[in-house]
């Protein structure tokens, strides 16, 4: 009943950016899966560690880019030949290399959309809450401390893996039980 | 990473000399007297136009790799010293270009209108004679125009020696003070070398059309050259594997970045080449107009469009993935494939100066003088090489740049 409604984590803390990156690397190869890891900035080997899979950003960029360039190359087609036909200095209606510059905008533009809200999508990002944010101590991941959360289900025993936290350097140890997101 | 610090430790002894030197001497000085042969027996206009589309190509490379060096050192970059040595043995190969040049000099006639009694000159009349006469007297005349060779090789031998000789003697010393030397160096040198390759581009490819000018030509040049230079980097690094030899250093995070910045340069090649011809074409100015317009209408056309799509489009879309820039036997081939484009850039700047409406036209001296310049160029390459360390093993940031990961 109780494991519909709520979510359990342990998290550790760990001293070093490095600690927590090896840890995390022992923890997967003992089987722990849905990990995730926190610190005030971006961790080397940190994906790797968690074993995450090839990130899915580079096609969204693709096709946020693609989308623009078609975007560019049909509205100035349809602007510049259909809506409101121009003669410029004799030039073809249809004059392409004077849209390479906007379509090459619109494709960075697009491709830039695609990156930035692609990636907040797959992070689920904003993310106004988390069981995470129970534990006081855990606001020191903004500032200084390097975290890693373990999850398990509500109402099963965490020992096992608290004691194998505390066996792997982590300095603090703590369970949070919050509503799931 | 581990791997990368044990190999770190084991001696790394100097390059022995490579038995392909005698073999690229050999072949070059065989191809260079068939090219010779061709100049003043055949067909003499074709010979000497595929001798300055092959001198042009290596030697912008050369002065590309001294660049790349240059803005290496400006920058105070510490990932690509594993690769420095090689940058450094390109760019030190510059002085047997002024001996290669005799090749474009015996030429000078069949290329260039502007040069005194080129028979080129005949087809110029009427006002585009005046114009051209303003030319000749303010620049383009023999005088002048050995004054800025003399002044192109000057430098381009000076910085690139003078770089390499301070890093083969911390091979020895290990001296910090030489790091420093070549740090504050660099930077003052790219002015210099900025200016002389882009009026190098003016002479020897721009000139070839006398009325036509375009500020950018230089770049354009630059660009292409540029791209070679790390597509051959790129080459030498994948094939340099072996006892002595840097590649087993060398991580895939190296490979990543160099094919990374192929793919930037590949951008960067477009971007420039694109930027010339719009404004030609928006301004549709009758006395720039018929550059584009005999490359861009007619027998040219397909060639042109050609261009487009296999030196940027597809590369573009190739270079893209990340997995291919991690795998150095695959991005060896896309640098292969580039290196080819890149010549296949300036038979189109040149061959149209030639042959005009008639279009693309094949003649066995391109071939021919392409395997020459480059066989000699290559050659004088690996004698520079021998007996040295394939690279900088005293440099303080060495094993900095053998550790490197992808920040």
């Amino acid at each position: 009943m109780e494991a519909k409604v709520l979510d359990s984590w342990v998290l550790a803390e760990f001293a070093t950016p490095d600690i927590l990156v090896d840890a995390t690397n022992q923890m997967r190869e003992k089987g722990y899966q849905g990990m995730d890891t926190y610190s005030p900035y971006p961790l080397h080997g940190g994906s790797e560690a968690l074993g995450l899979p090839p990130s899915r950003v580079p096609f969204i960029a693709l096709g946020g880019g693609l989308t623009g360039m078609c975007t560019a190359l049909a509205m100035q087609t349809w602007m510049n030949t259909i809506d409101y036909p121009l003669n410029i200095g004799g030039r073809p209606l249809l004059s392409l290399p004077a849209w390479i510059p906007i379509t090459f905008e619109l494709s960075v533009l697009f491709a830039a959309f695609g990156i930035f809200f692609g990636l907040l999508g797959l992070s689920r990002l904003p993310q106004p809450y988390h069981v995470a944010f129970e534990s006081e101590a855990f606001r020191s991941a903004s500032t200084h401390g390097y975290w890693l959360g373990v999850p398990f289900a509500a109402g099963t025993d965490s020992s096992e893996t608290m004691n194998q936290l505390k066996a792997l350097g982590a300095t603090q140890v703590t369970i949070v039980t919050g509503e799931k997101e | 990473m581990s791997s990368a610090t044990s190999t770190a430790t084991e001696p790394m002894g100097r390059f022995a000399g490579s038995s392909k030197m005698g073999l690229a001497f050999g072949v070059g000085a065989v191809c260079l007297i068939a090219a010779l042969a061709g100049f003043f027996v055949g067909d003499a206009s074709a010979a000497a136009h595929s001798y300055l589309i092959a001198f042009a190509y290596w030697v912008g490379i050369s002065v590309a790799s001294t660049i790349m060096l240059a803005i290496f050192h400006t920058a105070k970059a510490k990932w690509p010293i594993v690769l420095r040595r090689t940058m450094e043995t390109m760019g030190a190969t510059v002085p047997v270009f002024i001996v290669l040049f005799v090749g474009v000099v015996l030429g000078l006639k069949q290329l260039y209108s502007w040069w005194p009694e080129s028979p080129l000159a005949a087809h110029i009349e009427g006002i585009e004679k005046v114009h051209l006469g303003h030319k000749q007297h303010g620049y383009l005349f023999p005088t002048f125009f050995w004054v800025r060779q003399a002044i192109y090789f000057t430098v381009w031998t000076l910085v690139s020696w003078r770089l390499r000789s301070w890093s083969m003697k911390q091979d020895e010393t290990g001296e910090l003070e030489l790091t420093v030397k070549q740090r504050k160096f660099a930077p003052g040198a790219l002015p210099f070398l900025a200016l002389t390759i882009t009026f190098a581009a003016f002479d020897w490819l721009m000139s070839l059309t006398p009325l036509w000018q375009s500020t950018i030509y230089g770049a354009y040049y630059f660009a292409g050259s540029f791209l070679a230079a790390f597509c051959l980097l790129t080459v030498v690094t994948v094939l340099a594997q072996g006892k002595d030899l840097y590649g087993s250093v060398v991580t895939t995070a190296h490979y990543h970045n160099l094919g990374k910045l192929m793919f930037a340069f590949t951008a960067f090649w477009a971007y420039i080449g694109f930027s010339q011809f719009l404004l030609v074409w928006i301004a549709n100015l009758p006395e720039e107009a018929p550059w584009y317009g005999i490359r861009i209408f007619g027998a040219w056309r397909p060639l042109s469009i050609a261009l487009v799509l296999l030196h940027f489009v597809l590369p573009f879309f190739t270079l893209l993935s990340r997995n291919l820039k991690l795998q150095p036997r695959k991005l060896m081939v896309v640098a292969l494939y580039l290196l080819l484009m890149h010549w296949l850039d300036l038979y189109w700047l040149v061959w149209p100066a030639m042959t005009g409406k008639a279009g693309p036209s094949f003649h066995w001296t391109l071939p021919v003088a392409f395997v020459g310049v480059g066989g000699i160029a290559v050659g004088f390459a690996l004698m520079l090489a021998r007996n040295k360390f394939t690279l900088p093993v005293k440099d303080p940031y060495i094993t900095e740049s053998m550790r490197y990961v992808q920040p």
